[in-house]
């Protein structure tokens, strides 16, 4: 798995908020079918991270390379062509509107078009976003519901489905389990399996450590913009814990002499 | 067993309906409770052909004023230009049959054009500057005002001699030539109700069978399915034939018919329509979604401003003039109109088909309480009694969906 080209690799990553560094030089490798953790104390970069690779910020230095290939992510629309997918903390999603209209919004299936007026092909949505919840093994009675009727942990497979619903290479889920209740983050979690298991690539930013601990493959620790631990998931989630929190709160660093240089 | 699983189903269907439509249900209730009670009010007078024709005449230029009103306040803006604009632009089309000599099928196209720029320039204020919609339409409601009362300076009301302008807001279709069947009733108007049951009834009959294609369960019951053709048809024959009664369609009619179903259609089947949902229900989300905030508000105000010049021709029409007063309070009309037929000031939720119901609440009450001779004062207070229940109920029903 190690030596095909990762899926995403960003190197050397940089970004200033004024004169707040916030990313001096992180490194992240995700690779095909993989679930990376991205975890650090509030400030540490993680959320700054992902928003340079989903479009959202441009970087003041560093490079991207997706599937081998450089590129330049210019905005989030940039990002989604190029098969980055963001799940965002604030749930994307048009309440008002239905399950299928949320999954296919902005990219609406079209039957007929009529100069600039497009007519929607609906059953073809409603479809596609019914066979998306069943493989997904997502539990909603209607595609037609609207989404404010939906529970929490609905509303966020939702968004997640979404993310994943047209071809994507990478997820990333920025805290998908914040604000959810107990029952609704295994809902959450299964998904996040259930992706994993049918091939996808995801990077998944948490501060619940057992969150991260149960569903991924590999784990990043960032701290003050600097990444201090690149470590495979492995021990009991006490041992993990222990190890982590060492890390997050600055006790531990394994990249102390490069950060140096 | 199979019967009663239908049955199941039927019941199923009915709650499903209710809950999903509950507001809309409330709306047509009213409707039809304060039809009734103007009715027995008015001893028959109410609902007869001649008044419910007047009626929708006098109301077509705040309906169309309403169905643009309804995508602002989707998107969660508001404007309060566009009654002045209507007027003003009406003084334009005036001033553009009687001093530049315009054909009026040229001048027809022109305002609505003017409309579109002056949409535009609402739209540029509230999409490019970020000046709330409020403050920069309230900007645009002085200037319209002053820019009407600079047209009709010079006399005060421009008459418009031009009959086909005229026509609009004051005639009717016309009918086929008398064959002795049905003497006093419009034929035409008949036919084309008719026509458009069965082409009501042929269309369902398509959905139904596509949905049954996908999934079978998600279709109506078939019973539910009758009574809903029944009773639409029903309501369109009903209407058909008040309006044969009298002389027939007017020209307001067939124009208020196209706006709504063109509008109608735009909202709920194309692309654009879902878009300028997902806009009022989470700008945010939409923008993040690729799709352009800016430029939906753009082509709502411009849609807006296109439905104002309409209105401003119709209600020119109607007069057989400009005046200074022209378009006076219009659009609190519209807004009004909107909020009674459903549409939501949090964004997203709201139908052009609600808001011309909205609007026919508000001009029957006005139209009975005339014919009933009530006071004029009296008129407020009850209007603003339907206005404030209206939106005491749709705030309650979307608490208890939560």
């Amino acid at each position: 798995m190690a030596e095909a080209t990762p899926v995403v690799e960003m190197r050397n990553i940089e970004k200033n908020f004024g004169a707040v560094q916030a990313l001096c030089g992180v490194d992240l490798v995700l690779h095909h079918n993989e679930v990376l953790g991205l975890v650090g104390d509030n400030a540490a970069g993680k959320s700054t991270l992902v928003k340079v690779l989903s479009g959202a910020y441009i970087p003041d230095g560093g490079e991207i390379f997706i599937e081998g290939k450089k590129v330049h992510i210019a905005n989030p629309w940039g990002a989604r062509s190029m098969g980055i997918e963001m799940v965002y903390q604030d749930l994307a999603l048009a309440n008002n509107l239905d399950v299928a209209a949320n999954v296919f919004m902005g990219r609406e299936a079209v039957s007929t078009r009529l100069g600039p007026i497009s007519i929607m092909d609906k059953h073809h949505m409603e479809q596609e976003t019914q066979r998306l919840i069943d493989r997904l093994k997502i539990d909603i009675s209607s595609v037609r519901s609207r989404v404010e009727r939906l529970s929490g942990g609905q509303r966020q497979s939702v968004a997640i489905a979404r993310a994943t619903a047209f071809d994507s290479k990478v997820t990333i889920m920025d805290e998908p389990t914040a604000a959810l209740s107990v029952a609704a983050i295994d809902k959450v979690l299964n998904l996040v399996r259930e992706l994993k298991a049918q091939g996808s690539s995801i990077i998944i930013i948490s501060h619940r450590l057992e969150d991260i601990y149960q569903v991924s493959d590999r784990m990043m620790v960032l701290r003050h913009g600097r990444k201090v631990l690149d470590c495979p998931v492995v021990g009991s989630l006490d041992e993990f814990r222990e190890r982590l929190v060492a890390y997050i709160i600055g006790a531990r660093d394994d990249f102390a002499e490069k950060g140096a240089n | 067993m199979h019967a009663r699983r239908t049955k199941m189903l039927f019941i199923k269907n009915a709650k499903e309906l209710f809950l999903e439509n509950a507001r809309e249900l409330g709306m047509y209730v009213a409707l039809v409770v304060i039809v009734a009670t103007l009715t027995i009010m008015t001893k028959g007078v109410f609902i007869s052909s001649r008044n419910i024709t007047n009626l929708l005449n006098q109301t077509g230029y705040i309906v169309v004023l309403a169905v643009g009103m309804t995508l602002v306040i989707v998107i969660r803006h508001i404007d309060l230009s566009v009654g002045y604009l209507s007027g003003f632009l009406g003084a334009v089309a005036a001033i553009a049959m009687t001093r530049w000599h315009l054909p009026v099928y040229l001048t027809i196209p022109l305002i609505l054009g003017f409309g579109i720029i002056a949409g535009f320039a609402s739209g540029f204020l509230v999409a490019q500057m970020r000046i709330p919609a409020f403050v920069a339409t309230l900007a645009g409601w002085l200037g319209y005002r002053g820019a009407l009362q600079l047209a009709t300076m010079a006399k005060g009301t421009i008459v418009i001699p031009n009959l086909t302008f005229n026509a609009i807001s004051n005639d009717f279709i016309p009918d086929i030539p008398d064959i002795g069947i049905l003497p006093g009733v419009h034929k035409l108007t008949l036919i084309l109700g008719i026509l458009a049951i069965i082409l009501f009834i042929i269309s369902a009959i398509r959905d139904r069978r596509k949905i049954i294609r996908v999934n079978k369960f998600r279709a109506l019951a078939i019973n539910f399915f009758i009574l809903k053709l029944v009773f639409v048809s029903a309501i369109i024959g009903g209407i058909t034939w008040l309006f044969a009664g009298y002389q027939g369609f007017s020209w307001t009619a067939v124009v208020l018919l196209v706006v709504i179903l063109i509008y109608n259609f735009i909202m709920s089947q194309t692309v654009l329509g879902r878009h300028i949902y997902a806009v009022g229900g989470n700008p945010e989300a939409a923008e993040l979604s690729g799709i352009s905030v800016k430029k939906i508000t753009y082509v709502v105000f411009c849609s807006m401003g296109m439905l104002a010049a309409l209105s401003g021709i119709m209600f020119a029409s109607r007069l057989r003039s400009a005046t200074t007063t022209a378009g006076q309070l219009f659009e609190l009309d519209a807004i009004a109109a909107a909020f009674v037929g459903g549409v939501s000031m949090s964004g997203g939720i709201g139908k052009v088909t609600g808001s011309f119901i909205g609007a026919f609440i508000m001009m029957s009450l006005t139209s009975g309480m005339n014919l009933m001779g009530i006071d004029i004062s009296l008129q407020y207070i009850v209007r603003a009694t339907v206005l404030a229940a209206a939106v005491i109920f749709d705030v309650a029903i979307r608490r208890r969906e939560k």
